[in-house]
């Protein structure tokens, strides 16, 4: 019973990681049509600088607000020199979101060395609480809680005000908003910064929860994420943290039990869904 | 006039070729040699993917996937039985038996897919090799690797080199031939617009499958020549890395252009060498993935045919001027 929850927690948090990448991820591809592979360089960026924030100032909170500004400068930056010239071009697009992963991640062992950094938690977010015999680690309950708060915020920007209006009309149908009179690529400009901002928020928070955070890790988890978005469908924002729930509760699970299967067996579920229902299991944009 | 050009382009080649069969005998640089010897490898394995990326217009990510296989295959059945010939064969056999299967089933499953998807279930599988290889230790040794021998005729430098080269040349002119045949011409259409190619009544999946078995037969050809010329193998063969390099030295010499996946292993495997040796005179070369990866975003953005690709557009660009020119006197 307290393996189960500890094995749940643990799902839900990494869950919660995987989801603030994919977030983006699935609203830039719904929205722009753009799969950006650099995605997870971003992450990383956003773990590198929070953490660095971090252990300087010694306060938890300016870490996270420097990661997150890290990731909108990054996202302005990345739409606007990077996948500006070639919208619209999917084999191009690829390729060269593939090269900034590249720039990306070596530029972080330019800055801060080749080396993983350590971090953890701040004083207030260490430890445990004991309910029972059950032990709750109090930073995965936090990471729950960020991850919650900002699906809760994001749903409520897409769904109540009027911004979410034209970025959910914009999924739907681009041309038609343009027609509206309403400036799209503003649109797009404010959905990569939001998307980089969270994918860079999950990276600081990722640093106190894996204890070590090294250049390779954006990789990692952007294939988690491409993996998410998947399963929960493109372009699907619902979709995405249901997948990436799914996805983190079956890797906690498979670490503990079948260890060997971990990694695969994410893989192998996204290759079925492709395969089976390449619109994704939520639906979304096929 | 379109023969004469050919014509000079291919004595050309020639030239090149008995040049570089000629250079270990006069230029005595066991240094070169070898560095040689991994451009034709990586040159294998570049023409391999251009055949997908440049001629059917197909991104995969997971070309490291048969490179690996390649490289496996023949470590494990030199490890494991004795390194003769005999067994050589049985390694390249087992290659091309395994890559084509891998790459049929891979290409059945996956290619129905847009670029995205495609992209990234390649991505995914490849990620699945990388995992097999690491967890299956009683075969691979893990993440460790093994080293071993090599039949009699591989040891000397000179000689592999040579093998090397020939095979380079050989699968260059076998490439040449394929997508200059009917299938190399659907395959085009493919890439230039595929919609239309469907609509003309081609079976377009058939078609795709048939080149990614072909890449992928090459690909897992490259990684048998790379894993004996280093006489070692580990899990590195499956890593997102050779994708890159492969898609790096295509993008870079130009894609759609055999030729431009040579020279573009060359000037990586060149550059590469030379970051290296600089890195010991600055750190900031020991990172020169960056130098890559702008340069290979600039390439992506402005310089979208690569070195080969460009030139050619002059070249075509002045023909036509000329001819131009031609009528006008004849009019005049």
């Amino acid at each position: 019973m307290e393996l189960l929850f500890n094995l749940t927690l643990n799902g839900l948090a990494t869950g919660m990681l995987i989801f603030l990448l994919a977030a983006g991820l699935t609203l830039i591809f719904g929205l722009m049509d753009v799969l950006n592979f650099a995605h997870g360089g971003l992450f990383a960026w956003g773990a590198y600088s929070g953490i660095w924030i971090y252990t300087t100032t010694g306060s938890f909170l300016f870490g996270i607000i420097g990661a997150i500004l890290t990731g909108f400068s990054l996202g302005i930056i990345t739409e606007k020199w990077i996948i500006k010239p070639v919208y619209g071009n999917h084999v191009q697009q690829i390729l060269i979101t593939l090269g900034l992963m590249l720039v990306l991640s070596e530029m972080l062992k330019v800055i801060w060395g080749p080396n993983q950094l350590t971090a953890n938690p701040p004083e207030y977010l260490r430890g445990s609480w004991e309910i029972g015999d059950m032990i709750i680690i109090k930073y995965r309950v936090f990471i729950i809680v960020v991850g919650l708060l900002v699906f809760a915020g994001v749903q409520f920007l897409l769904k109540n005000t009027k911004i979410g209006l034209v970025v959910r009309a914009g999924v739907m149908n681009k041309e038609m908003v343009q027609a509206l009179g309403i400036n799209i690529k503003k649109v797009f400009m404010f959905v990569f910064m939001i998307g980089s901002g969270m994918a860079a928020l999950g990276g600081v928070l990722f640093g106190p929860y894996s204890g070590v955070i090294h250049a390779g890790m954006g990789m990692e988890f952007a294939i988690l994420a491409f993996i998410v978005v998947v399963i929960g469908g493109m372009g699907n924002f619902t979709g995405s943290v249901m997948a990436a729930i799914l996805v983190g509760l079956s890797g906690s699970f498979m670490a503990y039990y079948v260890p060997e299967l971990s990694l695969a067996v994410n893989m192998l579920l996204m290759a079925v869904v492709l395969i089976v229902k390449p619109q994704g299991l939520f639906g979304g944009k096929g | 006039m379109k023969w004469v050009v050919n014509n000079r382009m291919n004595a050309f080649y020639l030239i090149i070729a008995a040049f570089l069969l000629l250079l270990p005998f006069v230029y005595e640089s066991r240094n070169m040699l070898i560095l040689l010897t991994q451009i034709f490898v990586f040159a294998i394995l570049a023409m391999s993917y251009d055949l997908l990326l440049g001629f059917t217009g197909i991104v995969s990510f997971g070309h490291a996937m048969f490179f690996g296989i390649g490289a496996y295959s023949i470590g494990i059945f030199m490890k494991r039985f004795e390194p003769t010939m005999l067994h050589f064969i049985y390694a390249v056999l087992a290659t091309i038996l395994i890559t084509a299967i891998v790459s049929f089933i891979v290409g059945l499953l996956t290619l129905r897919l847009k670029s995205h998807f495609y992209a990234m279930l390649t991505m995914a599988l490849a990620g699945l090799f990388l995992v097999l290889a690491e967890k299956w230790r009683t075969l691979t040794f893990g993440n460790d690797g093994f080293t071993f021998r090599v039949p009699e005729i591989f040891i000397d430098r000179t000689n592999f080199y040579i093998i090397c080269l020939v095979s380079m040349i050989a699968i260059f002119m076998i490439l040449k031939r394929f997508t200059n045949s009917p299938l190399g011409r659907v395959l085009q259409a493919i890439r230039e617009n595929e919609q239309r190619t469907e609509s003309l009544g081609y079976q377009v999946l058939h078609y795709k499958i048939a080149a990614s078995v072909v890449s992928g037969v090459l690909a897992g050809i490259a990684g048998i020549f790379y894993a004996m010329s280093l006489r070692y193998v580990n899990t590195s063969v499956f890593t997102m890395d050779i994708t890159l390099d492969a898609l790096l030295m295509t993008i870079i010499g130009g894609v759609g252009t055999l030729v431009g996946a040579i020279i573009g292993a060359g000037l990586i495997e060149f550059a590469h060498d030379g970051l290296t040796e600089l890195a010991k005179e600055h750190w900031i070369f020991e990172r020169w993935i960056i130098f890559f990866g702008i340069i290979y975003i600039l390439v992506v953005i402005f310089f979208p045919l690569g070195i080969v690709g460009t030139l050619r557009k002059f070249t075509w660009k002045r023909r036509k001027l000329e001819s131009a020119k031609k009528k006008e006197n004849l009019a005049g």
